[in-house]
């Protein structure tokens, strides 16, 4: 008897320390989410009432061509293909270089590390005084060409402009994760390899890289959701232009839905989106954990 | 050996010179904080002639500082809390007690770390408005309980399950309640792991852009020191001068935090890295 009352006073405490964390969960995320799957079905404006029911009319809108989504998509994939490639490599050269007994060492990371703590629209708005005046001013100074030509003006250049600055603002991300993992190498195995007459290229790669693999899968899959959300950096470097160049995926859903007022449309953007993004990195994780068992 | 020596600092003197150069725009933005509007235009990369602090009162009293930044301590404290406090006992209950109901709460508040806020922000908008979450800072704190506690669930699950069980259990033969054990015993062990949270949080809520801009932006009482920024930013964007000093009083708390909590910043973004 008292054993049963027991069990059921559990049952009823562990119901009541998850019901907190499962309200609030549902409240931000779940409850919208489902509501999302109902608007992307809707023509709706945000303001009236009630959402007119369309079936699947906007989903077929968007795949019958919608050259913004397209042009957003595009660049979107063009900047996450460049961003994951560069900062992995920029990082792991950097987290390589500063694991070694340098004096100062700490100083150097905490360096790299500094705008990675700013707000991304500070930082937007930071190199947005760069590239215009200060580039003005080195120009004048040093007469290099790269100087005059114009990073927000020109659309093939502002995507670089794009790119360059978010690299700047998390690369000391990056480098921490690269350094942490290169620490957890125990240093006879590189020392061992050389002893052996293996040369300093040799022990990187088939040492020191092999090792790093849950690092690379960590950086990796970081890189590629940052990427694919790019939209604080955006919105105060470029603001999507010159001319809608640099609209990314998120940035286009954020344009429909709370400037052009078509929430319906824009909800059911952004549920391809939330699909790709399952999708892709479903993907990548397999591929990457993959290949850490076979080493 | 010698010659490794060389090599060394050869390499630093090459990695000092590209740090000073990767924060040459942290440098620009301060000194021309310093400057006057004039000075700005004629030469951006000259120190300036006589430092003056004019710029930051004038930004210090436009935006009302005090209150932006008691805003955001608002919204950071109220969110914090929540996610720590029940992030916390959640994942110690879906930890202690197995069953196939405590299984699907661990996936159910541990999942939505698969969802982009972007992907759901329409209808987070038009769901918080109609419950009158938004248009106030505390509205918001509470908001971010729901965005927080997946990757908090996460974090602490993985780490209740390395505290014995022992533990508990004799708090529990002593008498106390599940409620007590958990407060007296199990969250004062969590502490370095909370530790970690807090430092996770802190940097996200206080510079987290896109949330507020669409809940609380619509009342300067509201607002939080980057949508200030912005706003100021995007209303005086010539005047340099100005804009350079709202860039570094939104970014000096940020700053501060970082030189004390380095060390727990660090571990806490590769720990957090690590979810994946």
């Amino acid at each position: 008897m008292n054993g049963m009352k027991r069990s059921s006073r559990l049952k009823l405490e562990f119901s009541l320390f998850n019901l907190p964390a499962v309200i609030f969960v549902s409240l931000s995320i779940y409850i919208p989410f489902v509501m999302s799957m109902y608007f992307s079905l809707t023509e709706w404006n945000g303001i009236s009432k009630s959402a007119k029911f369309v079936g699947l009319d906007n989903f077929i809108k968007l795949f019958s061509g919608d050259k913004d989504f397209v042009q957003a998509a595009w660049f979107t994939f063009r900047y996450s293909v460049l961003f994951i490639i560069l900062i992995n490599f920029l990082a792991l050269l950097l987290a390589v270089q500063l694991d070694k007994k340098l004096k100062t060492a700490n100083i150097l990371r905490a360096a790299f590390f500094v705008p990675y703590i700013m707000s991304l629209v500070i930082v937007g708005f930071i190199w947005r005084f760069i590239f215009s005046q200060g580039f003005n001013e080195l120009l004048d100074k040093t007469g290099w060409a790269i100087f005059e030509l114009s990073w927000l003006g020109d659309p093939k250049l502002s995507f670089w402009s794009v790119l360059l600055v978010s690299i700047w603002q998390s690369i000391g991300f990056y480098i921490v994760i690269y350094i942490a993992g290169l620490q957890s190498i125990p240093t006879e195995l590189p020392e061992a390899a050389i002893v052996d007459g293996a040369n300093r290229r040799q022990t990187f790669f088939h040492i020191t890289l092999p090792m790093l693999a849950p690092s690379l899968t960590t950086a990796f899959f970081m890189a590629l959701v940052n990427s694919i959300k790019i939209f604080d950096i955006i919105f105060s470097l470029t603001g999507g232009g010159p001319g809608g160049s640099t609209y990314s995926i998120t940035f286009d859903i954020y344009v429909e839905a709370f400037q052009n007022n078509n929430y319906g449309y824009g909800t059911a953007k952004a549920l391809v989106l939330f699909l790709a993004v399952l999708a892709i990195t479903t993907i990548q994780l397999k591929y990457f954990k993959s290949r850490e068992v076979e080493i | 050996m010698n010659k490794r020596t060389t090599g060394l600092i050869i390499l630093e003197v090459i990695l000092v010179v590209l740090a000073l150069m990767f924060l040459f725009p942290l440098f620009l933005m301060v000194i021309n904080s310093f400057k006057t509007l004039g000075e700005v235009l004629r030469d951006v990369l000259a120190l300036p002639k006589s430092p003056s602090f004019a710029n930051f009162i004038f930004v210090w009293k436009y935006v009302r500082y005090p209150r932006l930044f008691l805003n955001n301590v608002i919204i950071t404290v109220i969110g914090i809390v929540g996610i720590v406090i029940f992030s916390s006992i959640a994942a110690y209950m879906q930890s202690r007690y197995k069953s196939k109901f405590s299984t699907f709460l661990y996936f159910f508040c541990v999942m939505p770390m698969l969802i982009p806020f972007q992907t759901i922000m329409i209808t987070v908008l038009k769901l918080m408005s109609s419950i009158k979450l938004t248009g106030s800072t505390w509205g918001l704190g509470i908001q971010y309980w729901g965005f927080g506690i997946p990757l908090a669930v996460f974090i602490y699950h993985g780490f209740v399950k390395m505290i014995p069980r022992e533990i508990d259990e004799s708090a529990m033969v002593d008498g106390a309640t599940t409620l007590r054990t958990y407060f007296q015993v199990i969250f004062p062990l969590l502490r370095p792991v909370s530790t970690t949270i807090i430092v996770i949080d802190v940097m996200w809520i206080w510079n987290d852009f896109l949330l507020p801009l669409l809940m609380v932006n619509s009342s300067k009482s509201t607002q939080t020191l980057t949508l200030a920024a912005y706003g100021f930013i995007g209303q005086y964007n010539t005047d340099w001068q100005y804009a350079m000093a709202a860039m570094v009083m939104a970014v000096m708390p940020s700053v501060i935090f970082f030189v004390i909590m380095q060390k727990d910043i660090v571990k806490g973004v590769v720990v957090g890295a690590v979810k994946a």
